[in-house]
């Protein structure tokens, strides 16, 4: 069981869902607007000066799905840089 | 979810709520009455009283007085004038515009009740009419006949007058220059004196013998039957063998001492079209009523006229003003259409895409159709003011589309996909678009609220400029994403077009922000140099600029009033009237008409006797061709026409009027001077001077007095001692006299259903001298012949003119003409000069009136409108901006507007008039808007981390581009308005460009200008938190 948080540009939402039903994953809590600013990039504040949102999805499922998510996230972001899409996976300790 | 992504994703629902919004526009447009103006019209309401026999005096003290008294208390009244003439008194309310004329009539119905039973006995009741004397006939139409001629008045007044009256808005239908038949009957005084005939003697008996009286019914066997006496004359001819008395056993019949003819009235109006003898039928609208309208059903009313009359009478329309109101709509539709070209190549220059371009653009109809829909519910029309607003608002709705395509635009590039990129593009610009669209609404709303000129010329402009806003601000929002997700292409190819423009654009852009560098870095040196500008062209060249109210619309009508010598003989005055007819239009080919009516109309006309007339003045009609199809301008025709007048020696004054009418919104511009005192002789005196003295002002070539000159009369005065001797007295010689001369109406000859008057009076060569009028035998108590020069004698006198009042006291008015290249400021300045400089004597006191009042009311509206809504555009600034600071920075933008507008009407040579201030007015809400939009770029700048320096160029160069687009949209948006040579044309150019001038200036001005203040605004709140923070770490 992995963990996934993804925070990616809001135009890239759709495609972000779009990946995760071709895969398979079904499990995911997201928030549509969210605000942050990554390690390089423009920030994403959704104020005068930076006018663009994030959102921001928590995605649970197996390891081997987990890995193919984070394989088509990274080809979103390939496609295209300027817009912005981080994943973050790590090990699910427990759960009910 | 938000309407951004509710629209984007419903496109369907969308998209066929504005094509709603489309389809009733159109059916809005369809419905839409056609005008010149919103209603303008000054709401005049006339009193016409009738006191016979009383003088001008008379008539002032008893009638006049009173009336004006009472009716000086109707609300909305403005000002109360009162011509006082002999037997007439018409009072004239001028209520205050956007007056409503039934609520204004009903008061005065009122007023007038409560006043009657103080007026003198005699006082017939009064007539009111709801237009004023100055307002011009809607159309004239001429009338020609053969055969009919004779009888043409009846059938007009039957057939053609009575029902076209009935036709809904129309103030009054009079027939000019018909004679009414007559049946005269010409006694010789000689002959019948010595049969001991007088003429009321003749007139009994004709009446007596004209007869028909039922008899009752009797019973013959088993029928009854009625029975009747039928002696009506056949035919005039039939008077002659009336007896009229018995001589030494002998008849004598009316041949005996007199002729008789089947004929016309003695006296008339005479009217003449291109040199034929004619009628004239003069349609008068009533304040307020629609004349396109009216002139439809008058058109309808018409066709269903012509064919129950003789087929020799022939009507024809030669001046319809509907023509010209349909022209000047049809050629400001034409300028829109042109704008609406424009703008879209404009777009398409900059963009360098035609799918974004198709996109921009669709926004155009759709908002224009939806102020259309406002002015069906609001009960306006389509005219000058509301598609001006429309020709205006072209150039901004489409701004607004601009912002959120081009936002829209970075967002696909930066990789988004459209459907996505639409929504968030759109939500990111949604706030600011707010925002700009409210700083412009906040100009225009204001608009809605003013009262008075301004308010009726206004109010539909301000809503139709804020609906359209609103919509495309809506359809910016929502329509916009949904068909650029539909059109746009994901990953466009730049075609060479756009990489031309592109290249263009970026060396522009290149050139500005060196400039921008520069003058960033000289901040002292542009401040001095551009407020010195400022100075120099406001205080300089500002008082140069020529002011006027509204520009003379050449709608093709020329009126001319040329006035002999008092008393001048009919005969004389019809020679001349033709002489001038053919002159004038031997040497003027633009004249397709010319009309000219001379002489008296019959007394029982109530239309024509209150207008001023006389055998001694004559009145033209001058019918243009249209303004597009001649060379020569109507302002330039009348100077020329003027110059020739003044070549007849017989004439004594003349008034050459263009437009056909005097002030007002598109009448020729003249300057009123009134004068007011109490004593005719000094205020006549002190006319004539001020006359004298505008005549000698460069561009005033004409000047005329509203009080005519004394009119010479004969009076018969008898002498009562001598009356009364011989058992007589005034009445009776009076009458006596008057049948004589003027006739007595024995009866009533009938034929066809119509009845004609038969008239018994003195052959015309026996009432030809003082001699004849001397010599007229009276029959005194005893039956004795006694000669009037035995009873009285006839003097000569001159009896005063009619005596004009306004708001309560007597005053004349000077009006002086306005020649072409000068403008109404001119004139005033030196008329004010001129009589300031003459020593006014006691009791006398001036003002200017008419148009010049009029132009003063409106721009002190405008003008306090104007600071209303500067505070309001900088509340909504500095609310946007949580800033005092920075709308005041953007606020410099609006003194250069001014010098651009100044630039343009010195160099143009437009005076300043109404519509160039509304131009003005409409610069406050747009000229902001750029800078807005450069502070607010440089401070997004700031924010990110950029240095001041570098962010104020860095937002200028990025800004520049959308800065460019859309005030290019607008200020050539303006161009095809402030070029078009279209009939109307002169209305609305000097709006097209003053809007267009003031933009550009100041977008000039406001790209260098703003920033420059911006910095020393940044840098001096930056040293002063910067020592703040010294003192504190100290």
């Amino acid at each position: 069981m992995k963990g996934i948080f993804i925070s990616c540009n809001q135009a890239l939402l759709d495609e972000v869902m779009t990946a995760m039903k071709e895969i398979g994953v079904r499990g995911y809590t997201s928030w549509e607007e969210v605000q942050g600013c990554g390690l390089e990039g423009e920030p994403h504040t959704g104020e005068a000066a930076w006018p663009t949102l994030n959102s921001a999805l928590l995605v649970f499922t197996d390891d081997e799905k987990a890995v193919k998510l984070m394989e088509e996230l990274k080809i979103i972001d390939q496609r295209s840089p300027k817009l912005g899409i981080r994943g973050f996976k790590w090990d699910v300790e427990g759960t009910f | 979810m938000n309407i951004y992504k509710s629209a984007v994703k419903n496109p369907i629902t969308t998209i066929l709520t504005f094509c709603a919004v489309a389809i009733f526009g159109i059916f809005s447009l369809q419905r839409l009455p056609i005008d010149l103006f919103p209603h303008i019209d000054t709401t005049y309401i006339m009193v016409i009283t009738a006191y016979p026999g009383a003088s001008a005096v008379d008539i002032e003290e008893n009638v006049s007085k009173p009336l004006e008294n009472s009716l000086n208390a109707v609300d909305n009244l403005k000002h109360i004038m009162s011509k006082s003439k002999e037997n007439i008194s018409v009072v004239t309310c001028q209520f205050q515009y956007g007056t409503d004329v039934e609520v204004a009539t009903a008061n005065i119905r009122d007023k007038l009740d409560m006043v009657l039973n103080n007026l003198p006995d005699e006082v017939n009741k009064p007539i009111i009419f709801k237009f004023g004397t100055d307002d011009i006939p809607i159309i004239l139409m001429s009338v020609h006949a053969q055969e009919s001629w004779s009888g043409l008045y009846k059938i007009l007044d039957d057939k053609v007058a009575t029902p076209l009256a009935r036709v809904d808005g129309v103030g009054t239908v009079s027939i000019q220059g018909v004679p009414e038949r007559q049946i005269q009957v010409y006694c010789d005084p000689y002959k019948m004196e010595a049969y001991g005939i007088t003429i009321e003697g003749i007139a009994q008996i004709i009446a007596s013998e004209n007869r028909q009286v039922p008899a009752g019914t009797i019973d013959i066997g088993n029928n009854t039957y009625s029975l009747r006496v039928d002696q009506e004359f056949q035919e005039g001819k039939e008077i002659l063998d009336v007896v009229i008395g018995t001589r030494n056993g002998a008849n004598i019949y009316v041949r005996d001492v007199a002729t008789v003819s089947d004929t016309q009235q003695e006296r008339i109006q005479e009217s003449f079209s291109n040199g034929e003898r004619s009628g004239l039928i003069v349609i008068q609208k009533q304040t307020g009523a629609n004349s396109v309208d009216i002139a439809k059903k008058v058109e309808k009313e018409m066709n269903k006229i012509r064919p129950t009359l003789p087929s020799d009478i022939r009507i024809k329309t030669f001046v319809n003003t509907s023509d010209t109101i349909v022209d000047t709509a049809n050629s400001l539709v034409d300028t829109i259409l042109m704008t609406f070209i424009v703008v879209m190549l404009v777009v398409m220059l900059m963009l360098g895409r035609w799918r974004a371009t198709i996109i921009i653009v669709l926004t155009i109809p759709i908002s224009m159709l939806s102020s259309l829909i406002y002015l069906l519910i609001a009960g306006d029309s389509i005219n000058i003011i509301s598609m001006s607003a429309i020709s205006i608002s072209i150039g901004m709705v489409v701004d607004n589309a601009i912002v959120v395509l081009e936002n829209i635009t970075s967002h696909v590039d930066r990789g988004e996909r459209l459907k996505q990129a639409s929504v968030f593009a759109t939500k990111e610009v949604g706030l600011s678009i707010i925002a700009s669209t409210l700083t412009t609404i906040a100009v225009f709303y204001p608009l809605t609220l003013i009262t008075g000129m301004a308010g009726v010329l206004f109010k539909p402009m301000g809503w139709m400029v804020t609906t359209t806003l609103t919509v495309s601000m809506a359809a910016a929002l929502t329509f916009t994403p949904v068909l650029a997700t539909l059109i746009m292409k994901q990953n466009p190819k730049k075609s060479r077009f756009q990489k031309y423009v592109d290249a263009a654009l970026d060396w522009l852009t290149e050139v500005y922000a060196r400039g921008l560098n520069w003058s960033i870095h000289h901040r002292r040196l542009f401040l001095v140099c551009a407020f010195g500008l400022f100075f120099v062209v406001v205080m300089g060249l500002g008082p140069r600029v020529k002011s006027e109210f509204f520009p003379t619309q050449d709608n093709a009508r020329i009126g001319i009033i040329v006035k002999l010598p008092v008393g001048t003989r009919q005969e004389i005055t019809k020679e001349l009237a033709l002489r001038i007819s053919n002159d004038l239009r031997r040497d003027y080919p633009e004249i397709e008409t010319i009309n000219v009516t001379e002489g008296v109309p019959d007394s029982d006309n109530s239309w024509a006797s209150i207008q001023d007339n006389g055998t001694y003045m004559m009145n033209f009609n001058l019918a243009l061709s249209k303004k597009t199809e001649r060379k020569r301008g109507m302002i330039e025709l009348c100077e020329l026409i003027r110059a020739d007048l003044r070549k007849y020696t017989e004439i004594r004054t003349f008034e050459v009027r263009e437009s056909g009418q005097r002030g007002g919104a598109g009448g020729g511009s003249a300057v009123d001077v009134e004068l007011y005192g109490y004593d005719l002789e000094t205020t006549d005196r002190v006319a004539q001077q001020i006359k004298q003295m505008m005549l000698s002002i460069d561009g005033c070539n004409e000047v005329n007095l509203s009080r005519d000159e004394y009119t010479p009369e004969y009076q018969f005065v008898f002498d009562r001692e001598k009356l009364a001797q011989n058992g007589l007295n005034v009445a009776s010689v009076a009458m006596l006299l008057r049948n004589r001369v003027n006739g007595a109406v024995a009866s009533y000859y009938r034929e066809d259903g119509e009845e004609y008057d038969i008239l018994v009076r003195y052959e015309r060569r026996f009432r030809e001298s003082q001699e004849d009028i001397e010599n007229i035998t009276a029959y005194n108590s005893e039956g004795k012949a006694v000669k009037l020069r035995d009873l009285g004698k006839v003097v000569e006198r001159h009896t005063p003119p009619a005596i004009e009042r306004k708001d309560r006291s007597r005053y004349i008015k000077i009006t002086g003409s306005v020649g072409k290249g000068y403008a109404l400021s001119d004139i005033i300045g030196a008329t004010a000069a001129g009589i300031n400089a003459m020593e006014l004597p006691y009791g006398v006191s001036w003002k200017f009136g008419g148009t010049y009042e009029d132009q003063q009311d409106t721009f002190r509206d405008i003008i306090l409108l104007m600071c209303l809504m500067i505070i309001l555009v900088y509340v909504i600034m500095a609310s946007q901006f949580e800033s005092l600071a920075y709308p005041f920075v953007i606020m410099f933008s609006l003194p250069f507007a001014l010098v651009g507008v100044i630039f343009g009407l010195l160099l143009t040579g437009t005076p300043l008039g109404v519509m160039a201030l509304l131009g003005i007015l409409m610069l406050v809400g747009i000229v902001v808007n750029n800078g807005i939009v450069l502070v607010d770029y440089t401070r997004l700048v700031v924010a990110r981390g950029e240095k001041l320096m570098d962010a104020v160029v860095i937002g200028g160069r990025s800004r520049l581009r959308p800065i460019l687009m859309t005030t290019l949209t607008t200020v050539i948006g303006m161009v095809p308005m402030a070029t078009s040579d279209g009939i109307g044309s002169e209305m609305w150019k000097s709006l097209g460009m003053s809007v267009a001038w003031g933009l550009s200036f100041s977008t000039l001005v406001t790209l260098f200008l703003i920033p420059v203040l911006f910095t020393s605004l940044a840098l001096r709140r930056q040293r002063r938190r910067e020592k703040k923070a010294q003192r504190l770490s100290e």
